[in-house]
This record gives C-alpha cells, structure tokens and sequence, in this order.
C-alpha cells in the first residue's frame, strides 16, 4: 500500500491536484456557507448535489465533496465565533473562548486564530495520514466499544471542567443533558423513553434543534439587553481593529503551534473512530487542554489555547474519518459514506487495493484535502477583518435575523415543524440556564454524548453477557481508564501545588519583611 | 451569569431562578423513571444512573438553597431571571412573536413570514426610535428573498411553502423552467 509514496510521487499528485482549482475554490465558498448555517450539514449538501458529483468524473467528484467537507468545517466555527451560534455539533465547543473574545473586541484576532489553527490542524493530520494511512487504519482494530465507553467519558468529564466554576450547577446542568440526551427508544428492544407521546422523539433527541435552541436562541435573547453584542471597551477596539489585529491572532497561533499539534492529533485518532465525531473530537481537546494548561483559570474568558483546541481537533477529524474507508471499505461518517457511494457509482472498490490500481485517486483525496486547506488559508484569512464587524451590528437587526434563519434551519435535517418547537424549547431552556448562572455548554454535551454512552455501554454490556467488569476487559481500555483518572486528579493537584506554593512564598516574604524590620 | 447573583448592590441575593432548572430536572427525570418501569434492563440502566446521581445533586442544591433562605442570606425571588426590567416587555413581545412566526410558517411559508417576524421584530428592538422604518422594511424584504433565492432556490432545502414559493413555482412552470 505504501509502494508509491515517493517523493517525485507526492510532488506529481499535488501538481496533479492543484490543477483541480476551479472545482476548490468554489466548493470551499459553498462549504464555509452551509457549515455556518445549522441544519446545513455538508453532508446534506453532498446528498443534494449528488446528481452533480455523480455527472462529473470520479476525480472531480470527490475533489469537490472533500473540499466542501473541509470548509463547512472551517464556516461552521465563524458564526460560534462572532454571535456564540455554532453552525454545527462539531463547533459547539467553539464558543466557550472564541465568543468571549469577540465581546471583547477581539473578533479579527479570534477568527484568525480560528482558521489558522484549522487550516494548520487540517493540513498537518492530512499529511500525516498520507505517509502513515495503515498504520492509522489500525486505531480501528484496536478501538472497540470498551475503548470507545472511555474516549467517550473524557469528553463527558468536560462537563466537570465547566463545572470547575460553579460545580453544583455545572453537574445538574451536565446530567440534566444527558437524561434529555437518553430521550428515544432503545438500542436493544426500541422501548419508548421519555417520550412524552411524541413520534418525532423516537430517534432521539434531534441535535440541530438542540443546539440552535441552548445556543442561538438563548443567545438572542439574551443579547437584547444591550445595543450591541460587543462590551464598551469592544467596541472601541472593534472600530480601531487594524490589519494587524488579524495578523496578531495568526502570530498567536503560530507561537502555539505545538498546542495545534497535539490537539489535532486528538482529532485524528478520535476521527477514524467510524462513528465518532467531530463534537466527541472538539469536547475532548478542549478538556485535555485545559487540563494540561498552565492557565486553566483563563479557559471560558477568552484564552486563545481554549478557542485552538476545539478548531485544531475538528479539522483534524476529517482527514480521521476518510481513512477507515479508502483502507477497509467502513465509512467513518456520513459524508464518507455519500463519498462510498460516488466511488462506487464510478465502478471503484474501495479497500487496499486502490492505492495500487488507482494511487491518484486514493491518494488524491488526501492531496485534495490538503490543497484545500492551502487554498483556504489563502482565501478566508482576509476575509477574517471584515467578517469581524458583524459584531458591530447592533442587536436590532442581529437577534431577529438569528432567530428567524437557526430556527428554520432546525427544520432542514429532518423536515419536521416540531423540531422548530422543539428549538424554541431548547432556546427557553438556554434562556433560564444563562440567566441562573448554568453552562449551556455542559447540558449540550450531556444531550451529544450521553446517547453515543449508553450506545457503547449497551453493546459493550450485550457482548460480555451482562458483565459489567467488561469495561476493565481491555489493556488498552485500561491505560485510558488511568489517563482519564489522571486528567481528572491533575487540575486539582496543580492547583493544589500553586496554591500551596503561593502560600510558601507569602510566609516566606513575610518572614523576610520580619527580618528586614527586626534589622532596622 | 454568576453564581449568586445580586439583584440589586447590597440586597440579598435572588435565588429563586436558580430553583427552575433543578426542578425542571427533578420533575423530568420522575416522569423518564415513570416512562420505563417494567421496560427491558437494557432501557433502564443509563436511565436509573444518571437519573439518581441528577435527582441527588437537585435535591441537595435545594436544601441548601432552603436553607440560605432559612438563614436571610439570600431571597426566593425571580430578579435575575427578568432583569433588567425595561427589556422584560420587549422579550415577552418577542417571545410572542417567534411563537407566532413558528405557527404561520406551516401555512404562510418561509419567505412571508420570515419577512413580517423580521420586520416587526426589528421595529419591536427598536423601541422608540423608529426612524429608520425604511432600512427595517428594505432589509427584512432582502434577508427574507435572499434567504429563500439561496436556501430554496440554490440548495433546493424543503423549506415550509405558502403562497409566495407557490406563486414563483406556478410562475417558472407558466414560462417553461420547471
């Protein structure tokens, strides 16, 4: 599978792909529109202009489908950015510091950071997978439903990290989240769950719908209570915003560049998991970074590491999620799916294979990926200073603009009016829990995660014949139980030790003041 | 949003907002135990975990809760969740009106009635400085066509129809296009 990856190779499968620009640059325009508008997945316009990619040839098609994958991704932080509105699950951890810098006046700098740390995450896990695609593939063997109950509680275990600042409120708000989550019928036998007589809750609770109401909804709400979404201070800096701001959030990112690294890997490893995800991917570097941060306390006011986590991971996750299906045939996400089946439709078979009968193809779709990045970067990076003074609109215009376009968009996915109700639940929901001091955040996670848990456990229960010891059954399993265990305990021994230092270095200046006294 | 919040500067602090989520919780999760007794194991064990650790943490923040109250630390009242005052009318109306845009949008279709919530939502934010009627009226009529040239037309989304996507449907049908 390896035989082609040769220098001259890769320097020819580039150019090859770089002529594709004309399929690129537009694809990437219409991605950065439907992954910032929720309900407007890439998938589903993958599905929808599927009578297009399937009249283009395979090359075409699939170039056009992996940029529109990469750049939803991308559109989808700008809104969670600018108005705390993510495009999709995806970005939820987005907001949590990228809004709070916008308020701050910090927009320009906030989306640089934003693409810059996608575009880099991006680009590095794409290489990477292009030199190290079998050995990649083999996360799949190895991460099985015991693996997947831990990966799962780490970014559960992120609602504990909200909750560092009001931990009772974060926890009920968190398992509030995941009893919502655990509404539907279920895995086993489809009993109805919580229910409440509606139909429509049967497949569980619809996550577009939540998100657009604990997120846009909530939010607009909220931000009516001033002229503007920007503090006083932010909009001063907002109406000064230079050039340079853009320029600073890219050094920032840059000067970080070893954060990029490790949190995108998260994504890589967390996106060739067929079934996980980008929200899974976001919600777990931003733990993870906040745990291994030496300012943890800054995380949720606007910490430039805390907005790189989640955007690293999440494109980091798209080049994860091809891998399982140009190696082994399995489609790690619905738009690897839809791409399966474009393939298919040109007579091509998927598995080890490819890469020797048609290398330009297997490989492509990496190259693609990473010219798409590229051209990304070059493309969306000035626009970041414009996009920016959205902030500026006054609420007037922006709160019934937000709610008007997120709730119908919460109708997209599956075409149901309840699930605009169900948004506006959701928004009432996200109302009160902002106003009482809960995260919004730490129920979103509890309503995302706590269903693919139950999955996992379920199956994990079904296979061990309903021994619970089965989730200590793996040897890898294990070795993540105890990172978990030491993601949790290592905060509070870090704050354990600062404090502790903090109060050694008090007594110590007080006993050399006292010295000091004495001698004088 | 902190975590005790003070109405007003050197007033206890209301924390009878605080209660509605963890009532909400307690009051949700009985109805979920309701709903799976006598379901197969495999439905009820998630459910009973989660459950019980929610009900427990509910029930302790609102003893303690109680118990401030008890005490004169802190008030029963709703401050938080309403203030500041002179907004609570425009939220109400606001409320109102997405309720209302929600019900018409099943018969009235998307772009009317994304037109007439944006319109009268913006003049509603406006309050008393209705001057610029012109720009809310032009930029609702703008958003709400240019929401359905790109959503409807362009990415061919089902989109709640009413009379005006029925009328451009019938009108490129009557010149040839559909």
């Amino acid at each position: 599978m390896q035989m082609h990856m040769t220098f001259s190779f890769l320097v020819q499968l580039f150019e090859h792909t770089f002529t594709f620009w004309w399929i690129i640059i537009p694809a990437i325009f219409l991605g950065l529109i439907v992954g910032a508008v929720p309900g407007f997945s890439a998938a589903n316009t993958i599905i929808i202009l599927l009578p297009l990619t399937l009249a283009m040839g395979e090359e075409e098609g699939l170039i056009f489908m992996v940029a529109l994958y990469c750049s939803s991704r991308l559109g989808a932080g700008i809104p969670a950015i600018l108005v705390n509105v993510p495009g999709t699950a995806g970005a939820a951890a987005t907001p949590l510091d990228g809004y709070p810098m916008a308020k701050q006046g910090k927009g320009p700098q906030a989306l640089a950071i934003s693409f810059v740390s996608s575009t880099l995450g991006g680009l590095l896990t794409t290489i990477i997978v292009l030199f190290m695609m079998p050995y990649i593939a083999q996360v799949v063997y190895y991460l099985h439903s015991v693996e997947m109950i831990v990966v799962m509680l780490f970014g559960i275990s992120l609602i504990a990290t909200i909750a560092a600042e009001d931990t009772m409120k974060g926890l009920i708000a968190g398992f509030f989240g995941l009893m919502i989550g655990s509404i539907g019928a279920d895995y086993i036998y489809a009993t109805p769950r919580g229910t409440m007589g509606f139909l429509e809750l049967y497949d569980g609770v619809p996550l577009i719908p939540a998100l657009v109401g604990l997120f846009a909804i909530s939010e607009a709400f909220f931000i009516i209570e001033g002229e503007s979404i920007l503090s006083e201070q932010g909009q001063i800096l907002m109406r000064e915003a230079t050039w340079a701001d853009t320029f600073e959030g890219a050094r920032e990112t840059l000067k970080r560049w070893w954060h990029v690294v490790w949190t995108s890997l998260i994504g890589l490893v967390i996106g060739v998991i067929p079934g996980a995800g980008a929200a899974i991917a976001s919600f777990v570097a931003y733990q993870q970074s906040k745990t291994f941060s030496k300012t943890p306390e800054l995380y949720g006011t606007g910490h430039i590491e805390g907005l790189i986590a989640p955007e690293s991971a999440n494109n980091g996750v798209t080049s994860g999620t091809l891998v399982p299906l140009l190696v082994i045939g399995i489609p790690g996400g619905a738009t690897a799916a839809i791409m399966l089946v474009v393939m298919q439709y040109h007579g091509t078979t998927v598995g080890p294979d490819l890469f020797i009968q048609k290398p330009f193809v297997a490989y492509g779709v990496f190259s693609a990926m990473a010219v798409t990045y590229l051209l990304m970067a070059l493309t969306i990076f000035p626009m970041a200073r414009y996009m920016s003074r959205v902030t500026m609109v006054s609420t007037v215009y922006i709160a019934p603009l937000i709610i008007a376009f997120t709730l119908v968009g919460s109708f997209v996915p599956r075409g149901y009016v309840f699930d605009i109700y169900l948004a506006l639940v959701f928004g009432v929901i996200g109302y009160i829990a902002r106003k009482t001091g809960y995260h919004v955040a730490a129920i979103l996670i509890g309503v995302i995660l706590g269903p693919l848990l139950e999955q996992y456990f379920l199956r994990a229960l079904k296979m061990s014949q309903g021994d619970i010891m089965v989730i200590f059954s793996s040897r890898i399993g294990n070795i993540l139980w105890v990172c978990l265990i030491l993601s949790l305990v290592i905060p509070f021994a870090k704050d354990w030790h600062r404090k502790r230092s903090a109060f050694r270095e008090a007594l110590h200046q007080g006993e050399k003041a006292e010295r000091g006294g004495t001698v004088g | 949003m902190s975590s005790e919040p003070e109405s007003h500067s050197g007033e206890k602090p209301s924390i009878g907002g605080d209660l509605i989520i963890p009532v909400a919780a307690i009051l949700f999760t009985l109805y979920y135990f309701y709903s799976i007794i006598g379901a197969p194991w495999t439905a009820q064990v998630s459910a009973f975990f989660n459950g019980s650790i929610l009900l427990i943490l509910c029930a302790i923040f609102i003893i303690t809760a109680v118990v401030k109250v008890a005490r004169r630390h802190a008030t029963f009242r709703f401050d938080t969740l309403v203030e500041p005052i002179s907004i609570l009318p425009k939220r109400i109306f606001l409320f109102l009106l997405t309720l209302g845009y929600i019900a018409c949008l099943d018969w009235a279709g998307f772009t009317i009635t994304t037109f007439v919530f944006l319109a009268l939502a913006m003049l509603l934010l406006s309050g008393r400085e209705r001057k610029n009627k012109r720009v809310i009226f032009i930029l609702s009529g703008a958003l709400a066509i240019g929401g359905y040239l790109l959503f409807v037309v362009a990415f061919e989304r089902q989109f709640p129809e009413g009379p005006f996507e029925h009328a451009v449907k019938a009108l490129i049908k009557a010149m040839g296009g559909g």
